[in-house]
């Protein structure tokens, strides 16, 4: 479980390392305390790291599976001569989400954290593999999301079952591949 | 019919009778040259310098710059211009709140400065942005400024005065605003409006802003857009009596991503029939609202191809314009973006879906060192197809510090004629001294002030008064149409118009916005190449009645009014 460092704690720990700092005559170590806090802070952003991960992994799985969902039904719409325009509609949208990494209300809380400096792959950034703020999904993968995610949406004006598959097989193996860790 | 547009088609077609004789090629250009534009800003009375902050731009409200509209606001057949306006400082201190310009057309080449007597100087606000449309569907032009601050529509008097009705209408929403457009999203026959906003910032954000973020690891420039909240865009439905509601939520148009919001362009993108939606993001997902048919919105960007370019990636976009370079009749749309990146061409590859297309239309390589902002489709020398024009400059003054990188704030602005079927070459350099210019560019409109059968080009810089660059090319033929709809009547904004002759055919759509932040010449202009006539106009009207007319002569301006089938 996640540990919570409140900032009241964080300030009592500060005026107590204080009141030491003035008793004492010879130190010249960081006042424990103060290392004991800084521990804890440390173990709960490298907590809120992997939670992150964890939580935008949940996200493109709620997104697959959802997909997923809505491919099988478009598919027996269209093997039964229904019209399935709007499963494949939301098909393409859903695939695209699994690019974009999240819909646009994820998209927005992307760009707070951003806004305030946090860069779950920064390094990864910089060398061009993930876009600004992403987690999981990396430039190359949400190319292929992407595309995929064009071609089944002008799929829509005239279903096809196979054709229809044929995308989703290229969706597949993509969202294997980020499940691995 | 209303006299006032009696009077005001009839004074179109005569003066496209006086004019066309007068087409020539300039004595000085040399020989073989497609184009030649000159800037007559200075002689033509468009003077007022546009502010645009502190010289060293610590903050993007310092360098985003402001729109320009061309618009008959007194119905005389010629067109006027406005032109919006900044504020100057001096680090934390308001020098002057510049006041946006409304210039009259003299009908002699020549603009009169009427602002004062007018009454729509913008109240002294930070303009952004301009729309203009007749939104109470009187038969006159109004125009919205959008602010940093609360926006402010101005309603025709009807006699060269405006009044300030937006507080009244509920559409000031204070904050950030960028782009805007009128248009019909549910078909009712009124107009609605989307405004988009860019950043969440105060007064004080600005005032107080210092360059803090690291540019090339050279110097500290102006912070943003990342690390910056943006702020919401928002849509008002008309309730038909002239009255505006926010509908933004029920018409499915909440900007959830918070995207940083500039240009705004409604089009039928997909050929339905109803007014969809493009709204460019800097360094966010575009995007694309598809209007399903009853008024609402789904946002579609993200698989129709037109969210991101041809890699994926989010781009930092200023300016939309739309038109149909490769003349196959779907419209395409061309998105200025960022420095050290290229605008993109999303061809249209119809029922609605776009591909990147940049490349394959030559448009990589002499857009991606400049910033740009403004764009326009405009066929330039009447040819028969539409030509780029892109207007550009830096944001960052510090970039002509280090010549290392290439770059420089002041920047020439482009132009790409079109070789036909939508391949684009640079001809900027044999364009004429007005092309020359090196400026920080940043608004673009289209427009035919002289009534010379020709389309000039109107930009705003930073800084400086804008340049009116006047088309004296060698030309071919052209028609100009004017779409009319009775008081009352509806809207012609939305209307498509299909010129067919021989067998080329040539579609245009009526906007009350284009390029960044700007509104273009309400008229659509046609170059027809060596054609002398046409063989059918085609106007496909927004509630789905047409207009059609057949074996028309070229060189004219022609009025179509939606109640003359």
């Amino acid at each position: 479980m996640m540990k919570q460092l409140s900032t009241s704690l964080v300030l009592s720990l500060l005026a107590s390392a204080r009141v030491g700092f003035a008793q004492a005559t010879t130190v010249s170590t960081t006042p424990k305390e103060l290392v004991a806090a800084y521990e804890n802070l440390a173990d709960t952003i490298l907590a809120a790291k992997k939670t992150e991960r964890e939580l935008v992994r949940s996200i493109l799985a709620s997104t697959y599976n959802h997909a997923e969902a809505v491919f099988a039904r478009a598919k027996t719409k269209i093997q039964a001569g229904q019209d399935a325009r709007s499963e494949v509609e939301g098909l393409a949208a859903l695939v695209g989400q699994l690019g974009n990494e999240g819909d646009a209300a994820v998209a927005g809380v992307r760009k707070r954290l951003v806004e305030g400096g946090h860069h779950h792959n920064a390094a990864g950034e910089q060398r061009g593999i993930y876009d600004e703020g992403f987690v999981i999904v990396t430039r190359a993968a949400k190319k292929v999301f992407l595309d995929a995610a064009s071609d089944i949406g002008k799929l829509a004006g005239s279903p096809n079952a196979s054709a229809l598959e044929s995308q989703w097989q290229k969706v597949k193996p993509q969202f294997a591949a980020l499940e691995k860790p | 019919m209303p006299v006032a547009v009696l009077a005001a088609s009839a004074v179109w077609v005569v003066l496209a009778d006086a004019r066309v004789e007068r087409k020539q090629a300039p004595a000085s250009e040399p020989a073989g040259a497609r184009f030649h534009f000159f800037d007559v800003a200075p002689t033509a009375g468009l003077r007022r310098v546009v502010h645009a902050g502190r010289p060293d731009k610590p903050h993007l409200l310092d360098s985003a710059g402001t729109g320009v509209a061309w618009l008959d606001f007194d119905r005389d057949g010629h067109l006027d211009v406005y032109v919006v306006n900044g504020w100057k400082l001096d680090d934390g201190t308001v020098v002057e709140k510049g006041r946006n310009a409304l210039y009259r057309n003299r009908g002699d080449g020549s603009f009169e400065d009427v602002t004062e007597k007018s009454g729509a100087d913008g109240g002294g606000q930070w303009g952004c942005g301009v729309t203009v449309a007749d939104y109470d569907n009187d038969g006159w032009p109004d125009i919205l400024v959008t602010n940093f601050g609360p926006n402010v529509l101005y309603r025709n008097r009807r006699d060269g005065t405006f009044e300030n009705v937006a507080g009244r209408l509920g559409i000031e929403v204070p904050g950030w605003n960028t782009g805007a457009s009128f248009f019909d999203a549910d078909r009712d026959g009124d107009l609605d409006l989307y405004i988009a906003a860019y950043v969440d910032a105060s007064l004080e954000d600005v005032l107080k802003a210092t360059r803090t973020l690291d540019w090339k690891g050279v110097d500290k420039v102006a912070f943003g857009p990342f690390g910056l909240r943006g702020a919401v865009d928002h849509f008002f439905l008309s309730d038909g009596k002239g009255d505006f509601v926010e509908a933004t939520a029920q018409a499915g148009l909440e900007d959830r991503a918070r995207g940083f919001g500039f240009a705004v362009r409604a089009s039928d993108f997909d050929g339905d029939g109803d007014p969809d939606l493009y709204v460019a993001n800097d360094s966010d997902a575009n995007y694309f609202y598809r209007n399903e048919g009853d008024g609402t919105f789904r946002e579609i960007g993200l698989w129709n191809g037109t969210a991101f370019n041809a890699q994926g990636a989010a781009q930092a976009s200023m300016g939309v314009t739309v038109g149909d370079a490769d003349g196959d009749g779907a419209l395409d749309i061309f998105v200025t973006n960022f420095s050290e990146d290229f605008s993109t061409l999303y061809r249209g590859v119809g029922k609605g879906f776009f591909e990147d297309a940049t490349v394959q239309a030559g448009l990589g390589e002499p857009t991606f060192l400049p910033l740009s902002w403004g764009a326009i489709f405009a066929d330039l020398d009447n040819d028969g197809d539409q030509d780029l024009v892109v207007a550009n400059g830096h944001i960052y003054p510090q970039v002509d510090s280090h010549p290392e990188f290439r770059l420089s704030y002041g920047q020439r602005n482009l132009l790409l004629e079109n070789q036909g079927q939508g391949r684009f070459v640079d001809v900027t350099a044999e364009a004429g001294p007005g092309f020359q210019l090196r400026r920080a560019s940043r608004a673009l409109a289209a427009g035919d002030y002289d009534n010379d059968g020709d389309l000039d080009l109107l930009f705003t810089h930073l800084d400086l008064p804008p340049s009116l660059l006047r088309n004296d090319s060698p030309t071919g033929s052209w028609l100009t149409i004017v779409l009319e709809v009775p008081p009352g009547a509806g809207t012609a904004i939305g209307a498509v118009v299909r010129v067919t002759a021989g067998e080329r055919a040539y579609t245009r759509d009526l906007a009350s916005s284009d390029s960044y932040l700007s509104v273009s010449d309400p008229r659509l202009h046609f170059g027809l190449g060596s054609f002398r006539n046409v063989d059918r106009i085609e106007v496909f009207w927004l509630d789905g009645t047409r207009s059609l007319r057949e074996k028309v002569g070229a060189n004219q301006f022609l009025t179509i009014r939606k109640d003359h089938p």
